[in-house]
């Protein structure tokens, strides 16, 4: 296919920043027409996916809506009804098919997103903390100017700085961000083991549809969308979800179990994810973590499951494996191409290194964005069916060992063989390693699509 | 009064064929019988527990007399019968996307049938072709296909270790028990209740 209209597309759809630092503002609109301006003003703003031929900018910014926002905006009802329903309902309504119960329910979520507030989201990313505060300055004086809103909250959110350098870490110790697919028409440099398994074994970029609305998707149609065209082309859905990780727990739980677990506790770190902290996948190497696998893009993310039905390398139920099964369920991955999607998103809070003490009550966890036209078909699916339950892995309602909400009932279990290094371990009584603080579905739209909110021109014919 | 019960779904489709196709739906029907291979895709579907085309003639509908009116179809009916794992949305996008052409050679005899691709006129289809369920049993609610077949393999090979561990040393105890938890490690998942239908 030919290249897509990338000025047309927010810059936060077609790639990840790679900037260190981050602010995410959430709105309250004060007023259909004033709104309008600010989005008018804020226009000329938002990094679009245009080619940065090597000069990275200072900072970005990009803006999201929810359903109640475009409400708030007064576009006509045709058009808001039009929208996809679990849309429409918002993130807190989906809380029982999303599996957001217990201390993950909306009772436990930060105020904002415990009632319906947050408006727009805009988020801000910066290469250094000076370049962040100035953008976010600059935004804000826009936003008092027009008088279209009130930030009535943010988010803080920053890569975690290791030796003085920013890294793709997580607060659990484990190198994170490998598994973005890739998608036809997107100028990315495409990875083996990134797109969709091909019967000859290769890896093939996915539909555009299955990331921005307007294009066909792996199914050959046009992704469910709201009218007009106009409005819903080269936008997409976003989910945000503030994701608190309780590093306490996960550290003694770990320390606990490895006691008890012949293989050793890096090991059976590894087991937990799919792969060894340092992001060796542990289907390419079951033993050791390697780092010229994890710095060589051709193999960091090139491989399959096929050949370890048993689970005896990666675990079934292991993190990586689940949320993207690859060919596990068998028919060449078939069944998995229309259930991917695309994470955004840093760290928040204080990393604290191994061996330092640490609480679980101190602000720290991810911020988990993700990038799908469909919200029912692609997050919603993965996080019901493939996170809090796991019959398509054949396991039950097992849930995933660090996403699930188990409320220390849970169960991860360890495939091995009869090799003392490799033995099968059963992980009991899992705690919740990662609690839900809120969060919200928003409507990342297209230039076009935010010229015409702007100027009140959305036209539902 | 549903078509869910717990972790199944069971699916009714019927269709209308004009009577001259029905005898190539039958021949292809006899041959998907005699073939396994034909059928294998729908065998490694690991979450349909049944499924089933059956003709139904328009001569062979009962006729019990007692005031019941003769009746003159024009058209023969396709009956499908499934019971399956998971949602509605999730049985026929998987159809679709692994089985399509299998799905066109059965049903393209059906009237009105569009094809299995694209998925979502497809699903319009089916739609309409569905009957609801209205009485719906189910031995094991809290269990999938693959939950019933793991639990075989976990109490087999539980009787295969009781019958041995009388008679074993501490050590021939040892070994026996950890091929026992290598036999069973893949099949150790919970039942329970099924997810919340979207």
């Amino acid at each position: 296919m030919s290249k897509l209209n990338e000025t047309d597309i927010q810059g936060f759809v077609l790639r990840g920043y790679n900037l260190p630092v981050a602010r995410y503002l959430f709105l309250r609109f004060e007023g259909a027409a004033r709104a309008r301006k600010l989005i008018g003003r804020l226009l000329s703003e938002i990094t679009t996916g245009q080619r940065w031929d090597g000069v990275k900018p200072q900072s970005t910014v990009n803006i999201a809506f929810t359903h109640r926002g475009l409400e708030r905006l007064e576009l006509p009802d045709a058009t808001l009804l039009s929208f996809p329903v679990e849309f429409q309902q918002g993130m807190r309504h989906r809380a029982e098919i999303l599996g957001d119960c217990g201390v993950n329910s909306p009772d436990h979520w930060e105020e904002i997103w415990r009632e319906d507030r947050v408006d727009a989201w805009i988020g801000i990313n910066g290469v250094t903390g000076e370049s962040l505060e100035a953008r976010c300055a600059a935004t804000l004086s826009l936003i008092n100017e027009t008088g279209g809103a009130t930030a009535i909250s943010s988010q803080d959110a920053a890569a975690v700085v290791i030796n003085g350098k920013p890294t793709t870490s997580e607060h659990f110790g484990y190198t994170d961000g490998f598994g973005n697919p890739d998608y036809l028409g997107i100028e990315r440099s495409t990875q083996p083991g990134q797109g969709k398994l091909m019967p000859n074994r290769t890896w093939a970029p996915l539909a555009t549809g299955e990331l921005l609305l307007g294009y066909a998707d792996e199914a050959g149609e046009l992704p469910v969308a709201p009218i007009p065209h106009l409005l819903a082309s080269n936008g997409t859905f976003m989910v945000y979800r503030k994701l608190h990780q309780n590093v306490a727990t996960f550290r003694a739980y770990l320390d606990k179990q490895s006691l008890l677990y012949g293989g050793g506790k890096e090991k059976l770190a590894a087991k937990f994810i799919g792969r060894w902290r340092d992001g060796t996948p542990l289907e390419l190497s079951p033993d050791h973590p390697d780092q010229a696998i994890v710095q060589n893009s051709n193999r960091n993310t090139d491989f399959t499951y096929g050949a370890d039905a048993e689970g005896n390398r990666c675990p079934i139920g292991a993190h990586i494996r689940r949320v993207h099964p690859r060919d596990a369920f068998g028919f060449n991955g078939q069944l998995i191409n229309r259930r991917r999607i695309t994470r955004r998103g840093l760290p928040y809070g204080r990393f604290v290194p191994e061996g330092e003490p640490v609480d679980d009550t101190e602000e720290r966890g991810i911020i988990f964005m993700v990038l799908n036209a469909s919200l029912s078909r692609q997050f919603e699916f993965v996080q019901q069916q493939w996170v809090q339950y796991g019959n398509d892995a054949r396991l039950g309602n097992d849930k995933d060992m660090l996403l699930g909400s188990h409320g220390g009932t849970g169960r991860f279990v360890v495939q091995g063989e009869a090799r003392p290094s490799n033995p099968p371990f059963v992980c009991s009584n899992l705690p919740d390693f990662v609690e839900l603080r809120g969060g919200d579905y928003f409507f990342l739209p297209s230039i076009t699509a935010l010229g015409m909110i702007a100027m009140g021109l959305v036209d539902p014919r | 009064m549903s078509n869910i019960n717990g972790k199944v779904y069971a699916m009714n489709a019927i269709t209308p064929m004009k009577p001259w196709k029905t005898w190539i739906v039958r021949v292809i029907l006899f041959l998907l019988g005699l073939l396994k291979s034909l059928r294998q895709t729908v065998i490694d579907l690991s979450f349909i527990e049944f499924a089933r085309w059956v003709v139904l003639p328009r001569g062979g509908f009962p006729f019990l007399g007692n005031g019941q009116k003769r009746e003159d179809l024009r058209y023969d009916y396709l009956l499908f019968f499934s019971n399956f794992n998971g949602t509605w949305n999730q049985y026929i996008d998987a159809f679709s996307a692994v089985l399509s052409k299998g799905l066109n050679l059965i049903w393209n005899w059906s009237e009105k049938f569009p094809g299995s691709v694209p998925v979502t006129i497809f699903k319009e289809y089916i739609a309409r072709v569905q009957f609801d369920t209205d009485y719906y049993y189910t031995a094991y609610p809290h269990a999938t296909a693959n939950d019933v077949k793991s639990a075989h393999i976990v109490q087999s090979s539980l009787d295969s270790l009781s019958l041995v561990a009388g008679q074993c040393s501490p050590e021939q105890f040892a070994d026996a028990y950890l091929q026992f938890v290598l036999q069973v490690q893949t099949h150790l998942g919970e039942t329970g209740d099924a997810p919340i239908a979207g």
